[in-house]
């Protein structure tokens, strides 16, 4: 679904800082699975999987999703291909404060221009699925860790995207609530739902919900499996 | 100089958009040198970022210059009361030697802001920006021609002298004067409209022939018969459909048409006129372009409506001189 090849990622380029975040990815995402990316911090994980959602653009390489080259495109067309087709999920769930769940959920989806009220309907199914229906209206920072996440994971599929990015998903949560999460992910991934993540965690990248696990050491890959 | 809210707004505008045009000009020049759209380097992150903030400033440049071509001939008329001999626009353009040439670089920059919108308009549409490298290269461009606009403004409005005697559109647009103006002025009635309204048609036709259809033959003749159609619009106003708005054999002018005296009518002329004018011309310049293959479908779609737009302005102009003709009381053809 999303093939890179030969990947590099510099920040700072130029500068006496400069810094080589990715050196040479070859990877291809396969479709309606999941695949964990893991790696001690700073092997470049999330710089990877930024390029994967099409947040950034690699310094050198070819990206190419669904078999189209996206590589050169700018920014304003990435972001086209990403409001359709990507949901994410952040490591701080990065929810708006003052609004409240559906508000929150409903809010990646209004640049599409669907009716605010089709969108409600489909927020509240959303939180059914997820058994937070009751908190509709409950502003976000009432909400436990767990439930915050469950809103983002909402807000992340209001779009109705073919790929799902969550960075270091289950991070901020405690034992109980991260086997939830993968509960909620084993149900996406029977969907047929491609899911793309990161994580530290080896409850998460061992889960039998997770189908192929990539590791990254200082910008490169280390094994695939 | 003489102080009045338009004058300043004029200099003002023209000030302001010659230094944002000059602030934009070492962006420009790194475009030119620097852009890769396959590169994902930062310096090319930056360029791409900084486009849409630099594009978007001259498209205000650029509406503010299209406003401004309308604001400076509605001033020059207003500001003939002031001076002695002037009975509208011309009068007070020919107060000193700059009247013309500014009002005909303000003009210019009218037809060059169209044009710079229709081409951004379409780079920024197409995924690889192809046309970007053509766009700031415009403006590098333009900057001496937005320069030389200010500079005869400048001129123009600090040469105002409420006590110079001026000459008017009376000599000026007379069938003895000496000049382009009065050359055309004195053409021959029936000859002229034949020639004006064979041309408009031209225009008409094609430019409908390319909004409904496609190609880029279609486009180019767009482009080509829009100049003409404009060309023969101006002449047609000198040589005949001012005298029916006056229902005077003799009065050419193409200014006092602009006058509250004749209810402005010379705006539903002229208005039409120059949007069907730019948007033909706009249509046909575009087509040089779309053989690129990100932008064969983009200008497809753009210079057809473009094409619609002139079919539109020119069937409007058309048909507002032909009911100023129908409806006057001068007789000047058996």
């Amino acid at each position: 679904m999303i093939e890179l090849s030969q990947i590099r990622k510099a920040f700072n380029q130029g500068k006496h800082n400069e810094y080589w975040a990715l050196s040479g990815i070859d990877l291809a995402i396969p479709e309606n699975k999941v695949t964990a990316l893991r790696g001690p911090s700073g092997s470049g994980k999330t710089t990877l999987l930024t390029i994967l959602g099409c947040l950034a653009r690699p310094t050198e390489g070819r990206v190419r999703f669904k078999g189209e080259d996206i590589s050169g495109l700018p920014e304003r067309f990435l972001t086209d291909i990403r409001r359709r087709s990507f949901g994410f999920i952040f490591q701080q769930f990065n929810l708006i404060r003052g609004l409240s769940a559906v508000e929150n959920i409903i809010l990646p989806a209004y640049p599409a221009g669907q009716p605010r009220k089709d969108l409600l309907l489909k927020a509240e199914a959303l939180l059914a699925d997820v058994a937070l229906g009751h908190r509709r209206d409950a502003k976000v920072e009432w909400l436990s860790g767990g439930e915050q996440q469950r809103v983002a994971i909402c807000r992340a599929l209001i779009n109705d995207p073919e790929i799902l990015i969550a960075d270091e998903p289950t991070a901020n949560l405690d034992t109980k609530l991260s086997k939830e999460f993968l509960g909620i992910l084993e149900k996406l991934a029977d969907k047929g739902r491609t899911i793309v993540l990161t994580s530290h965690d080896p409850m998460v990248v061992d889960s039998d919900v997770v189908n192929f696990v990539v590791t990254l050491r200082d910008g490169r890959i280390v094994d695939e499996k | 100089m003489i102080f009045q809210p338009a004058i300043i707004a004029l200099l003002l505008a023209g000030g302001i958009s010659l230094f944002m045009l000059l602030a934009a000009s070492p962006f420009a020049v790194q475009v030119i040198r620097h852009w890769d759209i396959a590169s994902g380097s930062e310096r090319q992150l930056k360029l791409e970022r900084l486009t849409y903030l630099f594009a978007t400033l001259v498209a205000f440049v650029c509406l503010v210059q299209i406003l401004a071509a309308l604001l400076f001939v509605f001033n020059a008329d207003k500001m003939s009361v002031m001076f002695v001999g002037a009975m509208c626009a011309v009068g007070a353009l020919n107060v000193n030697a700059f009247g013309f040439p500014a009002l005909y670089a303000q003009l210019g920059l009218f037809f060059l802001a169209t044009l710079w919108l229709a081409i951004n308009h379409v780079d920024t549409r197409a995924r690889d920006y192809p046309l970007v490298r053509l766009k700031y290269g415009l403006l590098l461009a333009a900057i001496p021609l937005f320069a030389l606009s200010l500079a005869l403004q400048l001129s123009y409005f600090l040469g105002l002298k409420a006590d110079v005697i001026t000459s008017c559109c009376g000599s000026m647009f007379s069938e003895q004067a000496e000049t382009l103006a009065s050359e055309v002025s004195a053409l021959e009635a029936r000859p002229a409209m034949v020639v004006f309204y064979a041309t408009l048609a031209v225009a008409i036709l094609l430019s409908a022939w390319h909004w409904l259809g496609r190609g880029h033959i279609s486009g180019y003749l767009t482009g080509v018969a829009s100049l003409a159609g404009f060309v023969a619009g101006i002449a047609g106003i000198l040589a005949f459909v001012s005298l029916y708005l006056y229902e005077h054999p003799n009065h050419h002018c193409p200014f006092c048409i602009l006058k509250p005296e004749y209810d402005y009518q010379g705006y539903w002329l002229y208005l039409p006129l120059f949007v069907g004018a730019a948007a033909g011309m706009g249509a046909g310049v575009l087509r040089l372009f779309s053989r690129r293959p990100s932008l064969t479908a983009v200008i497809d779609a753009t210079s057809r409506a473009l094409a619609g737009v002139a079919v539109v302005g020119f069937g409007l102009f058309v048909a507002v001189a032909s009911f100023m003709i129908w409806h006057s009381n001068l007789i000047l053809l058996d």
